[in-house]
């Protein structure tokens, strides 16, 4: 064997190579710890979070039209959607919508398929119940949009 | 009462002085530091094993996860105590205390200074040898009385890498009671506190003397020590990814935190001897190089230097907590404790307290590098596997600490010879 | 592998003799288990520590994926398929919609081919990331895990702009992408690739040369290529048994053409020659990504596919070099918007197959070592 790889094992070269970037690492410039729930992530825009339904801000009318396009896209067939057509103006408009969340898998089919920009996918992630009763989540519910969770602690 | 007190302004330790009274004042004080101090390690473990991992470590149980040993204490007090249906009872409840005594035993005759131990043994470092080697009882009773092949194996391996690292520690000992002989009466001593006023009479610690040798000695100490705690990189036989965790598997609650703490106390009582044999135990830095009363004075005001400092960190740390409600708690926790550091620091600045404490903090601090030691190995190296870490302690441990043995016998012999050469010479 | 029964072998116990007089042991790493990378089962027949076979048991995870394909139309398929091998989603979504567009003869937009390629080779690097972790974490050094998974968040943070998603990324659709590069993609990519060459580095220090690292993986777990081919292993634990077959370079989709890279192979086949492998394939997807961000053509990003798919009647095998093997789909179409059969081929599933071989004879220290060489995600061998 030649003479510098039997140094490099006989002085222990390696080892030490190894506790040198165990101990670099300790820099508190290298800690990547987001201390949650004080810190909170940043969330790109385009991130796929609970579903909320768009309302027009100048009317206060929902930009639903009822055309169902996000429930025939929806691969667990979760969304409901129920229309009727106005007599007078001969336009479709929505009655009632509900989506399931239990069983929703946040794919963005449905945001992708509206044609109105109606339903989306926000940016909120903190969904978490105690029941299941409010995991279906209805027109109100849905237009009402994400409510960011104070913790205490 | 008088007799009781007289031994405050004596120069000796209990033993010496023949009081068992005071003796046991020693075991309770060294017991509740010893404890204290275990309990520092796991929160000390957690945060300097979370910073070598980028991460933080525990933040929320008090300021900077301060009361987080106090929260795994209770958690652990309150599990339920499973006891396996099959299992042997008495040796399975007995286990753990015996590991836990035998962990502790080991302190009666550390030095923590000239004065500062319980007793001085004529026969110290062989009492801690041959106590240590009955912590492998302990481990053995576990597996056995638990029923059921993964403790077993795990037994088994933990004892048979503890007996065999213990061979090449026991050498590498000797090497080092070898040095304490040579000296002008060509006597040496196997009394601990005989060890390190043998190194500070020689002028350097034993792990400078006869370079490289006492070096060598060292370093087969401080691996077979790793060995001797089943620490990593030599931890296969708790490696939680093989054998879910080896002879404490079915130990739940408190019976599995006696064998944690036992294995920490046990870290600690042999960095005390490694301390003791070869860094010059409680000596401060350079005692005959740097003597006189002026650098006595500067090295006696370390220790308050040393919590001061750690009272700044704590008072800074505290002033920049974020302004939140939910951390109002904390901050005023943190203050608290900043503020107890830095009384720590104030009363180890006066006088009589300086000289006194001086043997304690230079012990203290050369075996909690050995702790940091413990956990930067940890944190950085692989595990052994179990045929590849006997091979190592057999078959190059061994064979080195036989040669560096008889090396430093050969050098021995030599020096004496030169020295009782230039005595006729002259 | 013999059909018969694994117990059929197991020696009769004497009456009044237990399971400690008998030299084989019949060890269980269950289902729950620190290092069995997901719900997988290993039975161990031991004499002492060493391994005398082992027997797999798989299905904790089946979710039925293939037959959930049969009842949905082509484009609602597309999330299932990221579920498959979570630890890298994105290229399940490139085999899949390759094979779509291979179905229905549709040409992908330049564009949308460079993105794509950018995004799976990313995703190659977070799955290897993954691996190296995990496998130092079985081995004993805990702390690459935390560097590895830093720089994984990294990507994971690129995927979440460009998606929406960090894990089921859903990032492709049938006949292109559909979302265009955000503003700033290439410079965050290309910070990415800058900042990832030094920490690879950091690895390797920390690993490659250790000698604690080589005697735990040099010799454990040997696969000859005659036994690789025969099994029909893919991937990196090919390539590490020394056959030079990457589909990138044998059998090249999606621009990969375009692109210089290198393939590493292996010399004995070991845990360690593969452990070499990933990390040099590590900086070969650097390098494809640095190609890709600066050659990114301008030019559409989605292919004119009808929105009611009805793909011809036929059928279509496409596989594509993902980062744990060969990830190949077979969809059947007899015309309808929904498939006849979607039959997925994991690499998971092959490659495990080689862990009897690679642990005969070995001791059971070892077993975990090689599975953690195998890279092995249950998702995918269970889907």
């Amino acid at each position: 064997m030649s003479v510098a790889p039997l140094l490099r094992k006989i002085f222990l070269v390696d080892l030490i190579k190894g506790l040198s970037v165990t101990f670099r690492s300790q820099h508190p410039n290298e800690l990547i710890t987001e201390q949650y729930p004080l810190e909170r992530p940043w969330i790109a825009e385009r991130y796929r979070g609970q579903p909320r339904m768009a309302v027009n801000p100048d009317t206060g009318e929902s930009l639903c039209n009822g055309c169902g396009a996000c429930a025939l896209a929806c691969p667990e067939k979760l969304i409901t959607v129920t229309s009727d057509r106005d007599p007078v103006t001969k336009k479709k408009y929505m009655t009632s919508y509900t989506y399931d969340v239990s069983r929703c898998m946040f794919c963005g089919l449905c945001q992708e398929s509206c044609p109105t920009d109606c339903i989306e996918l926000s940016q909120d992630y903190e969904m978490a119940l105690y029941s299941r009763e409010g995991m279906t989540l209805d027109r109100v519910r849905l237009e009402k949009g994400p409510e960011p969770t104070e913790y205490a602690r | 009462m008088r007799p009781f007190l007289d031994y405050l302004h004596s120069n000796v330790t209990p033993g010496e002085y023949g009081s068992y009274l005071w003796a046991v004042i020693y075991i309770l004080i060294i017991f509740a530091v010893a404890s204290v101090a275990v309990m520092l390690m796991t929160w000390l473990e957690r945060k300097i094993l979370a910073h070598m991992q980028v991460r933080l470590g525990p933040m929320r149980v008090g300021p900077h996860g301060l009361l987080q040993p106090i929260a795994d204490a209770l958690k652990l007090l309150t599990k339920e105590d499973i006891l396996p249906d099959e299992a042997d009872k008495m040796v399975f409840w007995f286990a753990p205390v015996w590991v836990m005594m035998i962990a502790f035993l080991n302190y009666v005759v550390l030095p923590f200074g000239r004065t500062h131990a319980v007793t001085d043994m004529n026969i110290g470092i062989l009492f801690v040898l041959g106590v240590s080697s009955l912590s492998v009882l302990g481990v053995i009773m576990a597996g056995w009385s638990s029923n059921s092949h993964y403790p077993l194996m795990g037994a088994l391996r933990s004892s048979a890498q503890m007996v065999s690292y213990e061979v090449a520690m026991g050498l590498a000992i000797v090497s080092a009671v070898l040095m304490t002989s040579l000296n002008s009466t060509g006597t040496g001593t196997l009394s601990m506190i005989g060890i390190v006023e043998a190194q500070k009479a020689a002028g350097r610690w034993y792990i400078f003397s006869m370079f490289p040798l006492g070096l060598i000695a060292f370093l087969i100490f401080a691996i077979a020590m790793i060995a001797e705690t089943n620490r990593a990189p030599f931890d296969l036989p708790e490696a939680e990814s093989e054998l879910v965790a080896g002879f404490h598997t079915e130990y739940s609650g408190f019976r599995w935190s006696l064998f944690f703490l036992a294995e920490y106390a046990a870290m600690i009582g042999i960095s005390s001897v490694a301390v003791t044999l070869w860094l010059g135990g409680y000596l401060r830095p350079f005692p005959n190089l740097l003597s006189g009363h002026s650098w006595d004075l500067a090295f006696s005001l370390f220790p308050g230097l040393v919590f001061t400092g750690m009272a700044l960190m704590c008072l800074i740390g505290a002033a920049r907590m974020p302004k939140i409600p939910q951390m109002k708690v904390q901050t005023i926790g943190l203050w608290l404790f900043g503020a107890v550091i830095a009384l720590i620091a104030a009363v180890l600045f006066l006088p009589g307290v300086r000289e006194r404490v001086q043997d304690i903090f230079w012990f203290a601090a050369k075996v909690a590098v050995f702790m940091y030691l413990y956990i930067w190995y940890r944190g950085t190296f692989p595990r052994y596997r179990f045929d590849q870490l006997m091979n190592l302690g057999w078959k190059v441990l061994l064979p080195i600490s036989l040669a560096v043995l008889i090396l430093t016998a050969l050098v021995g012999i030599r020096q004496d010879l030169s020295t009782v050469l230039m005595g006729v010479l002259r | 592998m013999s059909n018969s029964n694994f117990y059929d072998d197991a020696p009769v116990e004497a009456p009044g003799k237990t399971f400690l007089d008998s030299t084989e042991m019949v060890l269980n790493m269950g289902p729950q288990h620190p290092s069995t990378h997901g719900v997988l089962r290993v039975i161990l027949k031991l004499d002492g520590e060493k391994v005398l076979g082992t027997e797999c048991v798989i299905g904790y995870l089946h979710r039925g994926v293939e037959k959930i394909a049969e009842n949905r139309t082509y484009a609602q398929f597309n999330p299932y398929v990221d579920r498959m091998d979570y630890v890298a989603a994105v290229s399940n979504g490139l085999g899949y919609c390759g094979a779509v567009e291979k179905l229905i003869s549709a040409e992908v937009p330049k564009r949308a081919e460079y993105l794509r390629v950018i995004l799976t080779e990313l995703n190659r690097l977070a799955s290897h990331q993954v691996w190296l972790g995990t496998h130092a974490l079985d081995i004993g050094a805990i702390t690459p895990l935390f560097y590895t998974f830093r720089e994984r968040e990294e990507i994971l943070k690129i995927f979440e702009k460009y998606c929406g998603a960090r894990l089921t990324t859903h990032a492709f659709r049938i006949g292109g992408c559909q979302y265009d590069a955000y503003e700033g993609f290439d410079r965050e990519v290309l910070a990415f690739c800058d900042a990832q060459d030094p920490r690879l580095d950091e690895y390797e220090e920390l690993l490659t040369t250790n000698r604690i690292w080589l005697e735990r993986t040099k010799g454990v777990g040997i696969l000859s290529a005659e036994d690789a081919i025969a099994l029909g292993v893919t991937g990196p634990v090919l390539r590490g048994s020394g056959v030079r077959w990457d589909l990138r370079k044998a059998q090249p989709y999606c621009s990969y053409k375009d692109f210089d890279f290198e393939i590493p192979i292996g010399l004995s086949g070991d845990t360690f020659d593969r452990y070499v492998v990933r990390i040099q394939e590590m900086r070969q997807s650097l390098r494809i990504i640095r190609q890709a961000v600066a050659g990114l053509p301008e030019g559409p990003i989605m292919a004119k596919v009808p929105k009611v798919l009805k793909p011809p009647v036929g059928e279509i095998y496409h596989s594509i070099e993902a980062p744990k093997g060969e990830l190949g789909y077979f969809i059947v179409s007899d015309g309808s918007t929904q498939p006849y059969r979607v039959r997925v081929r994991p690499p998971s599933f092959v490659n495990l197959q080689a862990l009897d071989i690679m642990v005969r004879g070995r001791l059971v220290a070892d077993v975990v070592a090689v599975i953690g060489t195998l890279d092995i995600v249950l998702g995918e061998v269970d889907r």
